[in-house]
């Protein structure tokens, strides 16, 4: 199948259904061998962060979602450097197991590469 | 050219969802075609029939029912988002053991891989609502 796909997460990991949503559409895409990378763009950002304990507000943790990732191809995952900056948060802060999330600087540019975006 | 829509936002709750109706409206006005529709999280709320908005309101699924009999236009509604917030057909109450289904006329529920597949198949995506 064509169209390289770059899905942006925007959305913070528990306050709404989106990152949960968006993370099932992409790993669906994955599953069906669709060439999909990620980039974590501005509340996005907090979807990486390694500390999360969700089970205290009776979520499931979507950061072990994240971790599946790797079983279903190829995908690069990209954080925009200045929507980490801007929340305080280290590069160092955020870690997915088996996975290297590339910042990067300008997001525009790596938007503008991609025949098809998603947004959640 | 071929589109495909996204819808995330359910009807009568944000401007988003009215505007994906009028987007479809326009493309099919100047002759584009519509691969697909997708209704994917609170956007799935499109396919409830037992909504019932004031008759002074808008009525978007009735809209899209009307626009799918027209074109025969591919409406599907994402049918894990649709279990979690109660949209079934008369297969799937059944089968999940459900008092009763609600599916309205007109649309569809599948699997997220229809996303995928609208992505892979048209020239555009446009994306409604986040």
């Amino acid at each position: 199948m064509g169209n390289k796909t770059l899905t942006i997460c925007r959305a913070a990991p528990y306050g709404s259904a989106l990152a949960r949503e968006g993370l099932e559409a992409i790993l669906a895409a994955a599953a069906m061998g669709q060439e999909v990378d990620l980039l974590f763009l501005g509340d996005g950002v907090f979807q990486l962060l390694d500390n999360q304990s969700p089970e205290g507000i009776q979520q499931k943790s979507l950061h072990r979602n994240l971790q599946a990732l790797p079983m279903f191809g190829p995908e690069q995952l990209y954080v925009c450097a200045s929507s980490l900056s801007e929340r305080g948060i280290n590069p160092k802060q955020i870690k997915i197991p088996g996975i290297d999330i590339k910042v990067i600087e300008k997001p525009g540019a790596l938007i503008a590469s991609y025949q098809c975006v998603l947004n959640f | 050219m071929k589109f495909s829509l996204a819808v995330y936002s359910a009807p009568h709750s944000s401007q988003s969802a009215a505007s994906a109706l009028r987007f479809a409206k326009a493309l099919l006005a100047e002759g584009h075609e519509i691969y697909r529709v997708f209704f994917y999280c609170d956007g799935i709320q499109i396919g409830n029939n037992i909504a019932a908005p004031p008759q002074d309101e808008s009525n978007l699924a009735r809209e899209w029912q009307a626009l799918q009999r027209e074109y025969k236009l591919d409406l599907v509604i994402c049918i894990a988002a649709a279990q979690r917030r109660g949209v079934l057909s008369q297969r799937e109450a059944e089968r999940l053991e459900r008092p009763s289904a609600n599916l309205a006329e007109g649309f569809e529920l599948a699997g997220l891989g229809q996303l995928t597949d609208a992505v892979a198949n048209s020239e555009r995506l446009v994306t409604f609502g986040s």
